[in-house]
């Protein structure tokens, strides 16, 4: 610092407002922690309902799957039968299959139509 | 009254050596809030809020000094940021007055360089009181203030330049 910086630093710093009365540090300190502590039960509580929300939604939502009238196909018994119904009416446009009365018909036409066999 | 002196989320930091830096940081505190005591008090307990959760993590890069003064000038700068733009919405609408009176007390504005340092524009302001008053070196300042230090190097010079034009220009005139 040269001599001017020197005297001017001194003439800030002499001017320069005392930080004066200057809380106890305990006092503030004691109070942060209470923020801390209150500010991490808020986030406990706020988890702790978002954990409840979670379960009740998965419990919920097994329930409706449950009440559902659910169908999955079954190997033995589309063997045994001459027919098919998809077992969604959600997904699939419901339809019905006879293989004896619609398929052996389409296979074994020779009849053309337009230049080609159905 | 306190059941650990290293702080759970910053091993770095004990209570004792904020304790050391207390009346630095509130004197810090108080100077980006106008010299407003309960707004500092607040700001400070923030900052120790900041160092409790870990949000702020002193990881010995700096002095602690440092590290805290930058944790309260950035918990102030967005403080007042937000202030301001709820000010200037209420403003908007109620067509209040751009001067709104606070009951702040003023430092003794009547001296002579304190007014001339109040005069300068914010960041020559803030390098000044830091580096005049607060006894930190630029690189110090410049790293509380979030500016590189030859940015902080540029303001301090040109607070310096401007404080000499001014006092000497007030001396001259008053001899």
């Amino acid at each position: 610092m040269t001599k001017n910086e020197t005297e001017l630093n001194e003439a800030v710093t002499e001017a320069f407002p005392a930080a004066e009365g200057a809380p106890p540090f305990d006092r503030v300190w004691q109070a942060a922690e209470g923020r801390y502590r209150a500010s991490r039960r808020r986030y406990r509580s706020i988890a702790a309902a978002a954990a409840l929300a979670a379960v009740a939604v998965v419990v919920l939502n097994h329930q409706v799957l449950r009440q559902d009238d659910m169908r999955f196909l079954e190997v033995a018994e589309l063997l045994e039968a001459t027919s098919w119904v998809s077992p969604s009416d959600v997904l699939l446009p419901e339809r019905q299959i006879d293989l004896y009365e619609d398929l052996p018909v389409l296979i074994e036409s020779t009849e053309p139509a337009g230049g080609a066999l159905l | 009254m306190r059941d650990r002196d290293v702080l759970e989320n910053n091993p770095q930091i004990t209570c004792s050596a904020l304790e050391a830096i207390h009346s630095q940081v509130f004197g810090w505190a108080l100077s980006r809030c106008n010299f407003d005591h309960a707004v500092a008090e607040d700001l400070m307990q923030q900052a120790y809020v900041e160092l409790l959760n870990g949000n702020a993590r002193f990881d010995n890069k700096s002095s602690l000094k440092t590290f805290v003064f930058g944790v309260v000038q950035n918990l102030a700068r967005s403080r007042f940021r937000r202030l301001a733009s709820r000010l200037r919405l209420v403003r908007r609408y109620e067509h209040m007055p751009a001067e709104v009176s606070d009951d702040v007390t003023e430092p003794d504005t009547n001296n002579l360089i304190w007014a001339a340092v109040r005069r300068l524009p914010a960041r020559q302001r803030d390098i000044v009181e830091l580096v005049f008053c607060r006894e930190m070196t630029i690189e110090e300042a410049s790293l509380v203030m979030g500016v590189s230090v030859g940015t902080g190097r540029v303001h301090y010079d040109r607070a310096k330049k401007a404080l000499q034009a001014h006092l000497q220009h007030h001396w001259e005139s008053g001899q």
